[in-house]
């Protein structure tokens, strides 16, 4: 087996043309570091033109496709309610890879509970085996998730926990989140929360405005999320410990954080989840249950304040925020329905069809938020080999299309708007 | 008024539905001076109410209605030890097929469940109330009491005075009574009114401003105490700041209002004794239109249920 | 398509009426009431009770929509809008002449008999029609026939008069 040689690719952060060798027998194996990036297995970049292909190797011809790392999305669920937990794993997998994601941060859930080292060392050794993707379990913050008492810290981060997240869950015992806090802050873990005031926002179901109105359900009001916010950032600043914002979706959440970086808060980011940026209260129309969502869909404005976000940097990363839901669950009326929707099959070819395409982001603000960032954050490290991950390289080929059908959602589970729509680009991954 | 199997909201309608409906209430209402309060229109069909909720008044308006028109009524009781182990409303819309039901009138306490019933049953599905959503039946027989009353709805005032964010009512009545040419405005508590940015409807905080606005109906709204988990106003306060006092019904009378309320009334919360007795009190004529309005309602719809069996 | 004309119309109605005068319903009981099925025959009852007034005998209108009645109800997909019926008068014991447009089937007629009868009991009822064109499903045949057309079964037989459509004319 001799090397792959891709030709002619464009690398999607400056536009330059590149040729690559990829994948080696016998050579040395070395990283190269590409717009500060680290490519994986690359042991030759020259411009496009002057590299010499051996007889009979293996070539790609990249003309008119993207060379970017594969995504790292730090926000995904991946229980399927019904189905086993390798199943799940297995699933998901599939799913990530097809949207151009190479690992993932997963989320725990009932059924995945990260809250004890068994678990966390069942759930690496079947997601080794099962998984096309890597992933990355953020370690509970209390136990079961239940927002009374901490779990096992120290285990937890002995295992290779860095993100510490209940979830979907807020507590609102912020004297044990404050303790919490201050003890993680010393094993260096990350708090990936989401900002709320659960007293606030109790049998709410979508943002208030003419649709919640019109349909007779009980607004979540912005304030919750934003009061919530400036609370987590003052408990974690004052704590010591670093502090992650999960799926911020207002406009002056933004600010908060925004106004909190500029005052120079060490060790905080934040993200939005992709529906954030491209959907708003009114897709729920008539009580659509795909557009219900944890926090709302907003207004707008807020997408496109989020979107702002994104551009200067104060929004770190676009997540996925993939949340399986099976068709019985969301036929349910719209209160009952279960929040969330599923997005990794179709990450990247969405982002590229709704926000690089019209020109909303460029593809380097892109690969900021959905490559280098959020693998900063989650800091994947292999503790086999004991060395840090690093992202493999995919192919996006922008000019392709591909309609999604039921036949194309790997994931499991059906719950995203963009069934039936069609979307731009194709992806290969892994490239060899 | 083309074939429409079910009544969920009033904005689902057509104007042409609506001025429908609302015609033939008054001929349904003729039905009432007979000596034979029974007509043959729905005979041999099965009428079904499945209330969620407890509602004495307009589950009976229903089944008055339904039994008018020779229909078959059953009252399916959902237990409420059902409704808390979380029996999913797909299970029990499975047992409404197996009954073969051509008419189910639906109550429940979230928003949008009659909407989910009506997508998987054959049968003509009338929401009864669900949630803060909607609640069309009531929307028409307060309607057609003012129609009644004034000769026509177009150029009224009315203005809707309570808790209006939790109230289906409400938004049911003035989609309806909009739509047919007249003015709404809301009134009641601040944290219970929502933003005009949000309903397109003027809101109002106090009497003076209602009485400023010249209205010619005062649309007093039950408070729900039941609804609200933790309180929205001081207690105590309701009867003097937003009832209709002796004092107020003094203005009301001299500026000859009238006043409607969905009932049940709560005497010394929303309005005085007195006021129960004023001569232009429509609460009774409203529970009477009811009738008729659900009568025209179930005539007016055309279950699939034929069509198959 | 064969029509009659508004002329041949109201030279109808006046030998109905004359009919009406002379026929013994009346000397019977000396309590006589026109009963008109909407739509179009409460017209020709109006008509025809203004015609007997003038000719000094006193009939009382009525007007009855007997949709609520029909045999057909469940089979029609539209539901039409109800009119409000009109009888000002208990039917016990008056004589009852029901005014039709066209008498075809004769579930019609049945229907609205079954509405008189939730009124009151009257002593006698007649059925007249302005036009008969056959086609009885039921044993229900009209006392009086202004028009018998000969009208094939496929062929529809209308009626459209000035109060209601603007114009008069009768077409099969």
């Amino acid at each position: 087996m001799t090397n792959t040689y891709i030709t002619n690719a464009t690398w999607a952060l400056n536009g330059q043309k590149l040729d690559l060798r990829m994948g080696q027998s016998g050579d040395e194996p070395t990283t190269i570091f590409l717009d500060d990036i680290p490519l994986e297995g690359v042991t030759g970049v020259t411009d496009a033109g002057e590299m010499k292909i051996p007889e009979g190797a293996r070539v790609i011809d990249a003309t008119g496709k993207l060379l970017l790392p594969a995504l790292f999305d730090l926000h995904a669920k991946i229980e399927i309610a019904g189905c086993s937990k390798r199943e799940s794993i297995y699933r998901t997998g599939q799913a990530a890879i097809q949207g151009g994601v190479w690992g993932m941060l997963v989320m725990p859930t009932p059924g995945f509970c990260f809250d004890n080292a068994s678990t966390l060392d069942s759930f690496d050794e079947a997601a080794t085996q099962r998984s096309a993707a890597a992933m990355i379990p953020a370690g509970c913050i209390t136990e079961g998730m239940q927002g009374s008492q901490q779990t096992p810290y120290n285990t937890l981060a002995a295992r290779g926990v860095s993100i510490l997240s209940d979830a979907e869950h807020v507590t609102d015992n912020l004297l044990m989140l404050h303790r919490a806090m201050k003890y993680a802050a010393e094993l260096d873990l990350t708090f990936a929360i989401r900002g709320d005031v659960p007293a606030l926002t109790r049998n709410t179901y979508m943002h208030p405005g003419t649709t919640s109105y019109s349909l007779g359900l009980h607004g979540t009001p912005a304030c919750a999320e934003e009061i919530g916010i400036e609370t987590l950032i003052r408990l974690a600043e004052d704590a010591g410990a670093k502090l992650h914002i999960q799926t911020v979706s207002t406009a002056e959440g933004v600010a908060i954080i925004r106004r909190a970086k500029q005052r120079g808060v060490k060790g905080l980011t934040a993200e939005v989840a992709l529906h954030h940026l491209l959907y708003t209260h009114e897709n729920v129309g008539d009580y659509n249950t795909t557009f219900k969502t944890l926090p709302p869909l907003r207004e707008q404005s807020d997408c496109d304040a989020l979107l702002e976000g994104v551009k200067d940097g104060t929004i770190d990363c676009i997540v996925t925020d993939h949340t399986p839901c099976i068709p019985f669950a969301k036929k349910q009326d719209f209160v009952s329905a279960p929040q969330g929707m599923v997005a990794l099959d179709t990450f990247l070819p969405a982002i590229y069809t709704y926000l690089i395409k019209p020109g909303k982001l460029s593809w380097a603000e892109v690969v900021r938020a959905c490559c280098i960032n959020p693998a900063e954050i989650a800091t994947p490290y292999d503790h086999e080999e004991d060395t840090p991950m690093v992202a493999p390289l995919l192919l996006f080929a922008p000019d392709t299309e591909m309609t999604v059908t039921e036949a194309t959602m790997n994931c499991g589970t059906l719950n995203t708007p963009l069934l039936g729509s069609t979307l731009n680009g194709s992806i290969t991954l892994p490239l060899c | 008024m083309n074939p429409r199997k079910d009544l969920i909201t009033i904005d689902a309608l057509s104007d042409e539905d609506i001025h429908t409906i609302l015609e033939s209430t008054s001929a349904m209402k003729d039905i009432f001076t007979k000596s034979v309060k029974k007509v043959p229109a729905l005979k041999g069909k099965s009428v079904l109410t499945l209330f969620y909720e407890p509602s004495t008044r307009t589950r009976s308006s229903f089944e008055v209605a339904a039994n008018r028109l020779s229909a078959d009524v059953t009252t399916f009781t959902v237990s409420t030890s059902s409704v808390v182990k979380g029996e999913s409303v797909h299970d029990t819309i499975d047992t409404l097929m197996s009954m073969k039901m051509d008419y189910i009138i639906v109550r429940h306490k979230n928003s949008g469940i009659p909407a989910v019933i009506a997508r998987h049953c054959k049968a003509a599905v009338i929401n009864a109330g669900d949630g803060a959503h909607a609640h069309p039946s009531q929307a028409f027989l307060d309607a057609f009491t003012i129609k009644e009353k004034y000769g026509e709805v177009g150029g009224k005032r009315v203005v809707i005075i309570g808790d209006i964010l939790h109230s289906r009512v409400a938004r049911s009545t003035s989609t309806i009574l909009r739509r047919l040419g007249a003015e709404v405005a809301y009134m009641g508590p601040g944290p219970l009114v929502p933003q005009e940015k949000h309903t397109g409807i003027p809101r109002f905080t106090n009497w003076e401003q209602v009485f400023n606005w010249k209205p010619d109906v005062i649309y007093l709204l039950r408070v729900q105490n039941e609804r609200m988990d933790t309180p929205f106003f001081p207690r105590g306060d309701y009867h003097q700041a937003f009832g209709v006092t002796e004092e107020r019904l003094r203005r009301i009378d001299d500026l000859n209002l009238s006043i409607m309320h969905p009932g049940p009334v709560n005497r010394g919360v929303e309005i005085c004794d007195a006021a129960m007795d004023y001569r232009n009190c429509l609460i009774n004529n409203q529970v009477e239109n009811g009738i008729a309005a659900r009568m025209s309602i179930l005539y007016h719809l055309t279950p699939q249920t034929q069509n198959n069996d | 398509m064969p029509t009659i004309n508004q002329a041949e119309i109201e030279q109808a109605l006046d030998a109905w009426a004359t009919h009406l005068l002379n026929s013994t319903v009346q000397q019977a009981t000396g309590k006589l009431a026109i009963v008109g099925l909407i739509s179009h025959g409460d017209v020709l009852a109006r008509r025809l009770v203004r015609k007997l007034q003038d000719a000094g005998c006193e009939a009382e209108y009525g007007a009855i929509d007997i949709t609520l009645y029909r045999d057909d109800l469940s089979l029609r997909g539209i539901r039409p809008a109800l009119k409000s019926s009109y009888l000002p008068f208990s039917p016990d014991d008056m004589t009852l002449v029901l005014v039709d447009d066209v008498c075809n089937t004769g579930r019609t007629a049945r229907a609205a008999m079954e509405v008189i009868f939730e009124y009151g009991r009257p002593a006698k009822v007649e059925l007249h029609c302005l036009a008969d064109r056959g086609g009885r499903q039921l044993p229900i045949h009209p006392d009086y026939a202004a028009f018998k057309l000969d009208a094939p079964e496929s062929e529809r037989v209308q009626l459209t008069l000035q109060e209601i459509d603007g114009k008069e004319e009768l077409t099969y």
